[in-house]
């Protein structure tokens, strides 16, 4: 039986990507993840068959990380090389790819397995669009997108696992001088079931107050458009929806002086219900929304708290 | 330099019946995070002085449009336009560029963007890294060159790093490393002086394997979603009221 394998940090990536294993009816799978995931039950019930675990995961350079997979992935029959659509495993498959002469394909939201035949979609052309691509060499090195699939789970079972050490590669590469770790808050934000969501619409960073205020009337999460997190820094990176993002697909999404270009509306498509508070008539935003609203944001979000207390006076 | 010629994605119109992009009828630009990473490249030479020279690589190139890139300050083109490359992939790109990169002589940077404007792969920079064994760093917002040194301040989802790195390095850039200026006509003159070599597939002695893609294309189609698309009207707290009211209908309030 051909093998796959799932590369995650991340104990919520790890069960999505074995759904995406199970959403095409691939059995025997194993897992190259930090050592820190070795003890979760939850890991325990996936059914894999051995796991390789990696001492000081996070802190690994993309060449050190590449040099142990391919070692792992050299000369066993692997069909399928999993990672979540996120930075690090982009460029760690970008470059295992490259030297293994082997296909790699990064953001993918859907895969097919019919008689061999690999057939994954992404997005492209700035988000717009949909493509289908075959792929044709082995072992793929995929990331998805938003995996959104539950796995199938099994009894708990016994697993073998390999301890790698940290990993370290012989080649010259950058050295790391400081890490700022900034505030997390993507996986919260991945959860939610509303969202609110800012963009250059707020004049100031302590405008951001009255979205605060919002979300805490409706129990949501916070959000932003790329410029917000990126070019401002009001926020941290993590909570930036998008293409270049997270994608998110809550019950309500709020988008408070955000224009809907593609790159940020690709993020958020898979919402329930899109609300769009834009000034501008004309913003793209508009066209993507179930309810829309062309009022300036600093008289309708103070109207909209207070129609939101008056519903349950209660709260706030 | 890397830049790629791609669609206008912003005013892209595509076909009713099949929703498949009218590609043809496409404006051709430059790379969105490819001009930022040219402009990052021009202001290094204009401190530190030395050159930009830029590469790409297409299916149908237009000299016009990679102009724009001279325009912006860069010095000389090298570039290969092969209808074979239109089936191209990562794999394909990848192995054609660095091979032109080498056409084009030694060099001490090499910029790409963290990603494509058209497919946003986000593959070429590590690539380049693992085909040329020069160390890459993604993602830049910043950079400071000193020596044979070049220090990049760079974001992941969860953590910002900086890095130290003895040239030759490449390094992907992200929207935000440069803001691109608007070339003065004086910088389009100049540009249309300088000058632009086009280099053919065949005199890069790529073995056929290299330029097999490992990727096929199979359709592209308008992502279509269907909103409601209720315009809610009147003064502010009318309106509110009645988005409150509507979200509750909808039960996606809690409480
Ligand atoms: C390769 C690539 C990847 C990208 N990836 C992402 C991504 O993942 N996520 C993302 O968000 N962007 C992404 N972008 C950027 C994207 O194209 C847009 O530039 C960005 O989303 C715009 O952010 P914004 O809507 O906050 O700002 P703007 O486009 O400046 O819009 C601000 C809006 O606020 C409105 N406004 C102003 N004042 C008020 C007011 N008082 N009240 C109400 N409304 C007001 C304006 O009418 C305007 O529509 C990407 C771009 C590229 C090229
Ligand atoms: N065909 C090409 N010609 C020149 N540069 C390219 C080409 N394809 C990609 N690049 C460069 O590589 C970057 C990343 O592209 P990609 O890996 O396709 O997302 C782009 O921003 C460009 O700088």
């Amino acid at each position: 039986m051909k093998r796959s394998l799932i590369v995650a940090g991340e104990l919520e990536d790890v069960l999505g990507l074995r759904g995406v294993l199970d959403s095409v009816g691939l059995e025997y799978a194993e897992a190259f993840v930090p050592d820190r995931l070795l003890g979760e039950r939850a890991v325990e019930t996936l059914g894999l068959k051995k796991i390789y675990a990696v001492e000081r995961f996070d802190e690994a350079q993309s060449e050190a990380l590449a040099g142990a997979l391919r070692d792992l992935v050299t000369g066993a029959d692997t069909l399928l090389v999993l990672a979540p659509s996120r930075k690090m495993y982009r460029e760690l498959f970008a470059r295992v790819g490259q030297s293994l002469a082997s296909a790699c394909v990064n953001d993918c939201t859907n895969i097919s397995l019919e008689e061999g035949k690999l057939v994954v979609e992404r997005p492209t052309l700035g988000g717009g669009y949909v493509e289908s691509l075959e792929v044709k060499r082995f072992p793929a090195f995929l990331t998805f997108q938003p995996m959104g699939r539950s796995p199938r789970r099994r009894d708990a079972t016994s697993i073998e696992v390999v301890k790698l050490g940290a990993v370290t590669s012989g080649r010259r590469t950058p050295k790391l001088l400081s890490v700022e770790v900034a505030e997390r808050g993507g996986a919260e934000l991945s959860r939610a079931k509303v969202v609110v969501s800012v963009g250059r619409g707020f004049k100031k960073r302590e405008d951001l107050r009255l979205a605060e205020e919002l979300a805490r009337l409706l129990g949501a999460e916070l959000a932003c458009s790329r410029p917000i997190s990126s070019d401002l820094g009001w926020m941290p990176e993590d909570r930036h929806v998008g293409l270049s993002g997270r994608w998110i697909s809550p019950q309500l999404y709020i988008a408070i002086g955000i224009s809907g270009q593609v790159q940020h509306t690709i993020g958020v498509r898979g919402s329930k219900i899109i609300v769009a508070v834009n000034s501008d008539p004309s913003a793209p935003i508009h066209r993507e929304a179930d309810y829309s609203v062309t009022h300036d944001l600093y008289q309708f979000i103070p109207a909209l708290i207070k129609a939101l207390r008056e519903r349950s006076p209660s709260r706030g | 330099m890397f830049v790629k010629q791609v669609p206008d994605v912003s005013t892209l119109e595509h076909d009713p019946s099949s929703l498949a992009p009218r590609l043809d009828r496409a404006t051709l630009r430059l790379g969105e995070s490819d001009i930022v990473a040219l402009e990052a490249a021009v202001r290094i030479k204009e401190e530190f002085g030395g050159e930009v020279v830029v590469l790409s690589a297409g299916a149908e190139l237009n000299e016009l449009v990679l102009r724009e890139a001279l325009a912006a300050g860069a010095d000389r083109c090298l570039y290969v336009s092969d209808p074979v490359l239109r089936l191209a992939d990562s794999w394909v790109t990848s192995n054609v560029l660095s091979r032109l990169s080498k056409k084009a002589g030694d060099a001490e940077i090499l910029f790409c963007g963290e990603a494509s404007s058209d497919s946003g792969n986000y593959q070429l920079g590590p690539r380049l890294s693992e085909i040329l064994s020069i160390p890459c760093v993604t993602h830049a917002l910043k950079i400071e060159l000193s020596g044979s040194v070049v220090r990049v301040k760079r974001a992941l989802e969860d953590r910002v790093e900086n890095l130290e790195c003895d040239l030759p390095v490449i390094i992907t850039a992200s929207l935000e490393l440069a803001s691109p200026r608007l070339p003065s006509l004086l910088m389009i003159r100049a540009a249309s002086r300088k000058p632009m070599t086009r280099v053919e597939l065949s005199e890069l002695g790529l073995q056929e394997d290299l330029i097999q893609p490992q990727v096929e294309r199979l359709t592209v189609k308008l992502l279509k979603t269907s909103r409601r698309g209720v315009v809610l009207t009147g003064e502010p707290d009318a309106c509110a009221v009645k988005l409150v009211e509507a979200l509750e209908k909808e039960g996606v309030l809690r409480g």
